[in-house]
């Protein structure tokens, strides 16, 4: 687009900071209460989302991967690919469905056999390390110099697999559901489960707040640093931000006993 | 409406503005930090380091524009090593669209300062749909399943790409990531190809992950922003993650401040209450 305009070419960083700024603070609108201008840039960014990822399959997937060699390369074998594709869309005839069911199927042979290589990868070796030895021993030296056969566990280390056996066991315990879970020890395992995984639970609470401030922090980095220069300054951004949010809690107290807004 | 009240009631835009003060100040008064390092994330340093000059990084990069504010800093601060060790890069996306166009403005950024040049020291290899499924193939041949880079240019004559064929070739993989894309790589790649993996997550993802580096299917770690600003510090430079932290310890504070002020002030409040009630006075 910049080759046809001199203009847009030598301007194109300025728009680009200004409409980011516009689009945060317009995002950001909704902290003060719910509106309209909020509405109109939470379906542009849903619109530009979905078109982006309409684009990209496009552009680097079919495109490259079959639009080219199918017309241009006279690869004409993979039209099969093509119907195969197509017969997905099928499931929305009743007379001609089990077109689709034929490559549902398909994938789901496929899914379930690669089930098992899945399985081997990703789950057998956090199985095999939950084997964890619980008595301290020195090192055992191994063949190779240099390369202990068995790695030395010291008391910390051993009170440290305890830990996570019981840890581990508490929470199998609670997942255990065969008969009733009536034996006090098994009550009391399966209790203690549950509170484990809620301390669990509330650890990734506790994260999930980090990374919104960390998304937050990213945006003002951006309103300070970046578009900051285009108003006159960081301070100026500042400035103007902070008498924003001031303007708006006067607002807020202003409204105070009027009726209650609705809460986004 | 009396003091205990009030603090219990505060409007949330007044918590709001105090929340951007609090993330803003740090912008113009930036103090001098040392974090301690985490055994993760050093553990992700060593192995990166122990790379030799031109060893072949695979930097799978799964983030969009939603997690920008730990994603980026953790891909800024890798690419940053990995540049400084003279590896070969090859970015590939295959759990987020954006991904791809957001680390190629990076490595673009860093490229000039580290004397890269597209092609030759590294590569975008784009997006790829349908990862588990792409990945049965991508291992088998790497530049015949790819085909072109997000320019497109052929692979397999770029200089980058000599000597890498299959997933044997590689000599490290990354994964940045804000959700469990990296388990299509521990399933298909790390996992079937022994290759060592490291992976950086968001702070949410944190402890889903550890269990993969105790399990050994990763060999390092970096969790959020933290992980960040630990990474920045071992390569010694201040970027975007150094600065971000500041403003997330003053907003942790400020938020403990709120909890603890509102829950002060419910239970003198009660108490308040209670002796109301048997008669006495407030």
């Amino acid at each position: 687009m910049t080759q046809f305009s001199p203009w847009l070419a030598s301007h194109v960083e300025t728009i680009m900071l200004w409409t980011g700024a516009i689009c945060t603070i317009a995002l950001f609108s909704i902290l003060y209460k719910e509106n309209k201008v909020y509405r109109v840039f939470e379906h542009i960014f849903l619109g530009l989302g979905t078109g982006y990822m309409v684009s990209t399959n496009w552009n680097d997937i079919i495109y490259p991967k079959l639009w080219v060699p199918l017309w241009d390369k006279g690869e004409w074998w993979l039209v099969f690919v093509l119907f195969a594709g197509l017969f997905y869309y099928f499931i929305y005839s009743n007379k001609f469905n089990w077109l689709a069911r034929l490559v549902i199927g398909f994938f789901l042979g496929v899914t379930s056999g690669r089930a098992f290589q899945e399985f081997v990868n990703d789950i057998w070796p956090q199985v095999a390390t939950s084997f964890k030895p619980l008595i301290p021993h020195a090192a055992v030296a191994g063949p190779t110099a240099g390369k202990a056969l068995v790695k030395e566990l010291t008391t910390s280390g051993a009170i440290n697999n305890l830990i996570f056996l019981v840890i581990l066991l508490c929470v199998m315990t609670y997942f255990f559901f065969s008969f009733e879970q009536r034996h006090p020890v098994i009550k009391g395992a399966s209790k203690w489960g549950r509170w484990l995984m809620m301390f669990t639970f509330g650890a990734i609470f506790g994260s999930t707040i980090m990374g919104r401030l960390a998304l937050l922090i990213d945006r003002v980095d951006f309103l300070l640093n970046d578009f900051g220069p285009q108003v006159g300054g960081k301070g100026v951004m500042f400035a103007l931000l902070m008498g924003a949010a001031v303007l708006i809690v006067y607002l807020v107290s202003k409204s105070k006993g009027q009726a209650p807004e609705y809460e986004a | 409406m009396n003091f205990l009240t009030f603090l219990q009631t505060v409007d949330r835009r007044f918590l709001y503005a105090m929340l951007l003060l609090a993330v803003c100040i740090p912008f113009f008064y930036t103090p001098e930090i040392r974090v301690p390092i985490q055994p993760s994330t050093q553990k992700m340093y060593d192995e990166i380091n122990e790379l030799k000059e031109n060893d072949f990084v695979l930097f799978g990069v799964d983030w969009g524009a939603g997690t920008r504010g730990e994603s980026r800093a953790q891909t800024e601060a890798l690419m940053r090593h990995c540049m400084k060790k003279k590896l070969r890069i090859a970015i590939m996306a295959i759990g987020e669209p954006q991904a791809k166009q957001l680390t190629q403005t990076i490595a673009l950024a860093l490229q000039k300062e580290y004397g890269y040049e597209q092609g030759v020291n590294w590569v975008n290899f784009g997006y790829k749909a349908d990862p588990e499924n792409y990945l049965k193939a991508w291992v088998q041949n790497i530049p015949g399943s790819i085909g072109v880079d997000i320019r497109g240019v052929p692979v397999a004559t770029m200089p980058v790409m000599k000597g890498i064929t299959t997933a044997r070739d590689i000599d490290f993989m990354l994964d940045i990531t804000p959700t469990s894309s990296y388990e299509s790589y521990i399933k298909f790649v790390q996992g079937s190809f022994n290759r060592k993996m490291g992976v950086a997550v968001t702070s949410v993802m944190g402890p889903e992950a550890f269990n993969r580096l105790d399990s050994n299917q990763i060999v390092g770690l970096i969790v959020g922003l933290q992980g960040a600003v630990e990474y920045e510090q071992l390569l010694g430079y201040k970027g975007a993650a150094t600065r971000a932290s500041i403003s997330s310890s003053f907003a942790h504070l400020l938020i403990i401040g709120f909890i603890i002020l509102g829950n002060v002030a419910m239970i003198l409040e009660r108490r308040q209450r209670a002796r109301l009630s048997m008669g006495g006075t407030a």
